[in-house]
């Protein structure tokens, strides 16, 4: 965005023909000059632009943030990031090796976007659950405004979250190098993890992807 | 919670580890209430918006009724102004009446004494003056008179009442005039009553002297002639008839009568009267020029008859006869027919009312389109003709429309015979011409344009996307689109496929299918010519190409990767704007890397042709097929220029003027560019909120405008290329009539996210659809 850099006033637009390495290029916005109703959303994707491996500062609210819309916006960031992941398994994850969506052998898991649950090949478990997100996400019945979000319906975020972190389960039981690229590109796991972690959104034992450990080393090495 | 206990069942978890939720919950609603009495910025705007959406509607709505209410006061006035017509007409008539009546008696004063009485009575030379000056300004002097009041005017219809009573016609007169007066308010004359009341009179007739009787009926009958004469052009045939049956059977009736008083009288032969008043009648005829037409019929009551035949002969035009009387006839025949023409024409207005801007529109948008390219061949030749005049465009109208144009134009003739107010009757019925309902029967491209007419409103939502919709394109046929976010994705909208919405007025559609392949955001969308295939363009540098399932498939089938069907590699940086053509099977494409690329999708080396420019001209931002031209191509650059390029060399062939007409400020970027349909004109959208209009053939600019509050971002047009689509970033979306350059409708339609807001729109090729999309990751459809 050279040109929104030149006028005084910076504009933050994408226009035609901005390169790749232009996208978003531009000043952060502090959140209390975000005057949009998608401040929230704004806020996370120019925290993740920023640095998308520093989860603690992604998943850290501006201060006065209703906690609902928070986790609402971040978990919609989650399921369209997880659309990355969806693409690279479609490549690799084909149902006649993945015929049941499976992690460890302990749980067979069912798609919940039938009217009867059924066992859905892994990619059209991934497919569906993400489409499903979305909808339940976007629905105007459960969430027709971005910026207050009724109880009832930030009930509904836990479940959206034990399933599509099933994706990632999936993916690193049994797509590990194809998770890894992932994981290197984006943080996504980790990002997730610690997200749930925080909110309470999901229980720790369901928590299988040993990501943390990880990321510890990680930083670790990247201190070193 | 009591939601989430099947759900996580459903999710066929198949072991424990829910235990934790309900305390989860808990801890959550706790939060909320500590949260909830907090304020925060997006939530007070968000809250105004909703506000002030809900002020715009209500503002819009109140708009409407206030114009509704206006038309129908305009109605009304025009009713009261015809009425008021009608009563001036009315006195004018009882007048008239009223001055025949007292020459009659005059007459036949004379005629009996041979000379002129009764003081009270005008003489036949003041009369004829007075009937000289009636003649030459009757209109005036008989509206003074009528403009002299009510009081007067009852006294005249009392003293007339009288006369008539003298002579025995009063209850037939009044019976007619009251019939007339109800088939102008256009109720159903009833024709039993004068038939009745004839006799009547008939009977009262018979006690009268023969000779005064023979006379006054003359003059009744005169009067009734006229009378009859105006029915016959208000409208109502069967009142005419009515008054013509009556009138023959009473002059039968009275011929019968008059040979027995004759009879009675000892007089010997009915020649011998005849001859005798017409000698009479000749005297008179010397003395009193002015009288002629009335003096002209006699005693005899084949000859009153005769006359009546006249009378009905006169209604055709020829006035040679009946001077004086003719001469106000016609005037008042003329004033009838404004009267009707002025309530038709109300009638029509209302009822074309909702039609009628529409139509001018038309008009206007043909004459103009002729006058911009005369070289512009056959249809645009049509619509010079059809707009310069209204006769040429009878000429052109389908059987249908006749019908309704039939009558008037045959008046209008009628007129300019009698030479009387010709002009301003012609006038009055050029005006009807032109709001003539049956108009848009004339253009066949009006026929599928209905929608238009009618405001557009916000009918689907599409929610389903996580961030800004960059693309859409509608099917060719189906309700079925396509949108192309920046979540990665692509979705395919079945817009019969709705949920039902709580008290929402628009629907919520749900995506039938998502198109799973880019890495990174969507950011152009083409659907091809068939509905079969279509073609995406990412920040990943690929171009996608998919077969579209089914618009009816089940939105959780098993995953085809045969959906997929290629892709096109060749950019090396974000492919921004991409472009179909309608015939052949070719693509275009233009990316961040500043080439512009001609595809052939689906053969083995689908890259055709790279089109560059100097690198000073930066990159360009949208392509699109010059229509009108097979062999051109036009794309913009963030430079602000825009080339034409020749489509098998590669070369430019034009620069259209674009970057001089806009600001110097470099940051004038053109983020669209589109081609008419059918002419050879190049529209461009622009960051400086203008919408510019080029010609292929110079270069020249046609037509600047600002267009929005923001920059432009994005442009349709329709199939006829008479409406133009815009999207800007000041949130709303802007219909334009391409003829007259001027706005239609604004639509808010959604909000922003950075500074971004609309990023695209389009026309459905057939379908009356126009849809938008916008980084608050939305679709909607208009209706």
């Amino acid at each position: 965005m050279k040109m929104a850099n030149e006028t005084a006033p910076i504009i933050r637009r994408n226009r035609p023909g901005t390169k790749n390495k232009d996208w978003c290029n531009w000043e952060d916005e502090s959140f209390e000059e975000m005057d949009s109703t998608l401040a929230v959303q704004q806020f996370i994707q120019q925290a993740i632009r920023k640095d998308f491996t520093n989860v603690e500062e992604i998943l850290n609210p501006p201060e006065g943030q209703d906690e609902g819309v928070w986790k609402y916006e971040h978990l919609r960031q989650f399921c369209m990031e997880l659309n990355g992941l969806a693409v690279k398994l479609q490549v690799e994850c084909n149902p006649e090796t993945c015929t049941q969506m499976t992690a460890t052998e302990q749980w067979i898991f069912l798609c919940a976007a039938h009217k009867t649950p059924k066992e859905c090949p892994a990619i059209d478990y991934t497919r569906h659950t993400l489409d499903g997100a979305a909808c339940l996400l976007n629905s105007n019945k459960y969430f027709p405004s971005r910026v207050s979000i009724k109880d009832s319906s930030v009930a509904k975020l836990g479940s959206v979250c034990r399933r599509v972190y099933r994706i990632f389960s999936h993916a690193y039981f049994h797509h590990r190098p194809l998770f890894d690229t992932y994981e290197n590109e984006t943080y996504l796991c980790r990002r997730f993890t610690q997200f749930v972690t925080k909110y309470n959104l999901m229980s720790k034992d369901n928590l299988i992807v040993p990501i943390m450990e990880d990321q510890q080393t990680l930083e670790g090495e990247s201190e070193a | 919670m009591i939601e989430d206990g099947p759900g996580s069942q459903h999710g066929g978890q198949l072991g424990p580890g829910s235990g934790g939720l309900g305390m989860v919950t808990k801890s959550q609603q706790d939060d909320g209430i500590k949260q909830r009495p907090q304020y925060s910025m997006p939530g007070i705007l968000h809250f105004l918006q909703t506000e002030w959406a809900r002020f715009e509607m209500e503002r819009s709505q109140w708009e409407v009724e206030r114009a509704e209410l206006q038309a129908r006061i305009a109605f009304l006035q025009g009713e009261r102004k015809g009425q008021e017509n009608l009563k001036q007409d009315l006195v004018r008539r009882i007048k008239m009446l009223e001055y025949a009546l007292k020459q009659e008696r005059g007459k036949y004063h004379k005629l009996k004494y041979g000379t002129d009485l009764n003081p009270e009575d005008l003489k036949p030379p003041t009369f004829d003056k007075e009937n000289k000056d009636d003649h030459i300004d009757g209109e005036i002097s008989l509206s003074t008179s009528s403009g002299t009041g009510t009081a007067t005017w009852r006294q005249g219809r009392q003293l007339l009442r009288q006369y008539l009573q003298e002579i025995g016609y009063t209850d037939t007169i009044i019976d007619v005039r009251s019939a007339r007066v109800r088939s102008l308010l256009g109720l159903q004359t009833q024709s039993g009553d004068s038939d009745a009341d004839i006799s009547q009179s008939v009977l009262v007739n018979g006690d009268q002297p023969n000779k005064r009787d023979n006379q006054g009926k003359r003059a009744g009958l005169k009067k009734i002639g006229n009378l009859a004469n105006d029915n016959a052009l208000i409208d109502t045939e069967n009142a005419v008839m009515t008054t013509f049956d009556f009138l023959n059977s009473g002059n039968v009736v009275e011929d019968e009568e008059d040979l027995s008083d004759d009879n009675e009288d000892g007089i010997a032969a009915d020649d011998e009267a005849e001859e005798r008043l017409e000698r009479a009648s000749m005297k008179l005829k010397g003395d009193n020029e002015g009288l002629t037409g009335l003096d002209e019929t006699d005693a005899d009551t084949e000859e009153a008859l005769a006359e009546f035949h006249f009378l009905e002969s006169e209604m055709g035009g020829s006035s040679e006869k009946h001077e004086s009387s003719s001469g106000e006839d016609e005037e008042w025949v003329v004033d009838q027919r404004h009267i009707s023409e002025l309530k038709e024409q109300y009638k029509k207005e209302r009822k074309g009312k909702k039609t009628r801007p529409t139509r001018h529109a038309l008009q206007a948008m043909l004459a103009s389109l002729g006058g911009e390219d005369d070289g512009f061949t056959a249809g645009v030749g049509d619509g010079q003709s059809l707009a310069s005049s209204g006769e040429a465009r009878e000429d052109d109208i389908p059987s249908g429309g006749q019908i309704s144009y039939a009558r008037k134009p045959m008046m209008g003739l009628q007129d300019d015979d009698e030479n009387l107010d010709g002009g301003l009757v012609l006038g009055e019925l050029a005006g009807l011409t032109v709001n003539n309902e049956a108009d848009p029967v004339n253009y066949d491209i009006s026929a599928p344009k209905e929608g238009y007419r009618k405001t557009w409103s916000a009918k689907y939502t599409l929610r389903s996307h996580f961030d800004g919709v960059r693309a859409l394109a509608f099917h060719p046929v189906e309700p079925v689109l396509l949108t192309a976010s920046e979540d990665h994705t692509l979705k395919l909208w079945n817009l019969q496929k709705t949920v039902p919405a709580k008290k929402a007025a628009s629907l919520d559609v749900e995506p039938v299918y998502t198109f799973r392949a880019h890495v990174g955001p969507v950011l152009s969308l083409a659907m091809s010519p068939s509905g079969e295939q279509c073609y995406s363009g990412g920040m990943d540098t690929t171009i996608r190409c998919w077969n579209i399932p089914k618009s009816d498939i089940d939105p959780y089938d098993s995953f085809d990767p045969n959906v997929l069907s290629g892709t096109l590699e060749a950019h090396t940086d974000a492919v921004w704007g991409l472009s179909i053509h309608s015939s052949k099977n070719q693509l275009l494409s233009c990316s961040g890397d500043g080439t512009v690329r001609l595809w052939s999708p689906g053969i083995k080396s689908p890259l055709l042709n790279t089109f560059t420019v100097d690198s000073e001209e930066g990159v360009p931002t949208s392509v699109d097929f010059v229509r009108c031209d097979p062999n051109q191509i036009v794309a913009s650059y963030t430079s602000s220029n825009t080339y034409i390029f020749d489509m098998e060399t590669g070369a430019q062939v034009l620069m259209l003027e674009t970057k001089i007409n806009s600001d110097a400020s470099g940051s004038n970027q053109i983020n669209r560019v589109i081609s008419h349909p059918t002419l050879p004109i190049s529209i461009t959208a622009h960051e400086d909120r203008h919408i510019r209009f080029f010609d292929n053939n110079t270069g020249k600019i046609i037509h600047s405008m600002v267009a929005h509050l923001d920059s432009v971002t994005s442009l349709a047009i329709d199939p006829n290329g008479l409406y133009l689509l815009s999207g800007s970033h000041d949130c709303s979306i802007r219909l334009w009539n391409l003829d007259s350059k001027t706005c239609v409708q604004e639509i808010t339609s959604h909000r922003k996210k950075f500074e971004e807001s609309i990023h695209d729109v389009a026309f459905h090729p057939q379908k009356p659809y126009i849809a938008s999309a916008g980084a608050d990751a939305l679709a909607k459809v208009f209706v």
